[in-house]
């Protein structure tokens, strides 16, 4: 699975992807539909590979995903929050259904290798960023490297703050820490959004 | 009087955000309360943006095996058959309580039934489901002016306010608040006298009460 190795393409007006999405809640506009579905499908694939799920099951999480955006879209409220951001908790939510359905039928199989994550994308290809989260990647920049790492470990690989306190060999407590200063942090730079 | 925050430890917003949470049953009860709880709401939304910024970064690889058109026609084929808006109802036992969506979604989910069980005097019980490790899921209805005598944990507890409230020591929940004990706190309880309290709570590990009494008491309740 070494076929992710596209840079992210051009910086995308986030106001765009919202209004896009509010034409396919309020008007069933396939085309910009067809517009969310190119820029939002691929990369929702990618964050379920680094989550570990197999490609072709990632898929399919994919299209669910991508046909509740649709299905949804009446109730997406651009004042509340970014389409990518309503996008982000739909693709979450769906993985985490999954997960618990397959735990439940059988215990994954933590050592396979076919299950191993996807490497993260470095930091500093992190550049190309959209109008909101340009201010995201600015609140970003004002945690330490230590709570930025963190953050990071939380969404890219879907770890639990006990699981990156395993695998940093840090103690429960200092990770803890970390994740209050982060959040004190974010709430100063990003404000009340709801 | 020093007022602690009713919400969770930053971390629960972080493992909720990045679907890290150990549990479908941890997952129903931190939701449940940002469901009800404004500066909860206030925390998650800030990580789920950053959740959607990271997204917008991620590489988009090979080309996808399937296209829009060919999900909008997957849509047209199944449009009416999926009603993903509407709300379950709520269940005959919790009629009198206005239950958060996530917890009505779980229960409609699981089709677990609702049932109150004597838990002690003016106090009953609703166990959703059992986990490993002696985890459950439980609701609490509790009669105004009750008490639950003094008690430590032998495991962590997060307990939810639907209805009512409840104090311990000076500190009042209220609907919405979350109180998170943990092995080393001592607590009080108390109902408020003004009306009943409905808790969803999340309770690893058996009471411990100093008194024996309720020690003996505990083998027939198995609170």
């Amino acid at each position: 699975m070494t076929d992710l190795t596209e840079r992210p393409s051009a910086a995308v007006d986030s106001r765009t992807m919202s209004n896009l999405l509010v034409r396919v809640g309020q008007e069933r506009d396939r085309q910009a539909f067809r517009a969310l579905f190119d820029h939002f499908a691929p990369r929702i694939r990618s964050f379920l590979l680094q989550r570990r799920v197999p490609k072709a099951q990632a898929e399919d999480i994919t299209q669910d995903v991508m046909l509740s955006v649709w299905r949804r879209a009446a109730s997406f409220d651009p004042a509340k929050a970014g389409a990518s951001t309503w996008i982000y908790t739909i693709a979450r939510n769906q993985h985490i259904d999954q997960f618990r359905k397959a735990k439940r039928a059988e215990q994954m199989d933590e050592t396979d290798p076919s299950l191993q994550p996807e490497p993260a994308p470095a930091a500093d290809d992190l550049c190309e960023m959209s109008e909101s989260a340009q201010s995201v990647g600015a609140a970003l920049e004002t945690l330490s490297p230590d709570q930025r790492q963190v953050i990071d470990m939380a969404f890219t690989e879907g770890l639990s703050h006990s699981e990156i306190a395993d695998r940093l060999d840090l103690p429960l407590g200092t990770v803890k820490s970390r994740i209050r200063l982060a959040m004190g942090k974010l709430k100063t730079t990003l404000g009340d959004l709801v | 009087m020093t007022q602690r925050g009713h919400v969770l430890d930053d971390t629960w917003y972080l493992d909720y955000a990045a679907g890290a949470l150990a549990s479908e049953a941890e997952d129903v009860l931190v939701r449940s309360h940002i469901e009800l709880n404004d500066d909860a709401e206030a925390r998650l939304a800030r990580l789920d943006q950053i959740g959607g910024s990271l997204l917008e970064q991620l590489p988009i690889g090979e080309a996808l095996p399937f296209s829009a058109d060919d999900l909008l026609d997957l849509a047209d084929a199944t449009e009416g058959e999926v009603v993903e808006s509407a709300l379950p109802a709520a269940p005959d036992a919790l009629s009198d309580v206005d239950i958060p969506p996530a917890l009505a979604a779980y229960l409609a989910r699981t089709g677990v039934k609702v049932k109150w069980e004597f838990l002690g005097p003016g106090l009953r019980k609703a166990v959703l489901w059992r986990g490993d490790a002696d985890e459950r899921l439980w609701l609490l209805k509790a009669e105004p002016g009750v008490s639950i005598p003094h008690h430590g944990h032998n495991g962590s507890e997060l307990t939810l306010v639907l209805k009512g409230s409840f104090w311990d020591g000076e500190q009042e929940y209220r609907r919405g608040d979350v109180e998170e004990a943990h092995p080393d706190i001592e607590h009080d309880i108390r109902i408020d006298p003004s009306g009943i309290c409905v808790c969803l709570a999340l309770t690893c590990g058996k009471l411990r009460f100093d008194n024996p009494l309720l020690r003996a008491f505990q083998v027939f309740t198995g609170l």
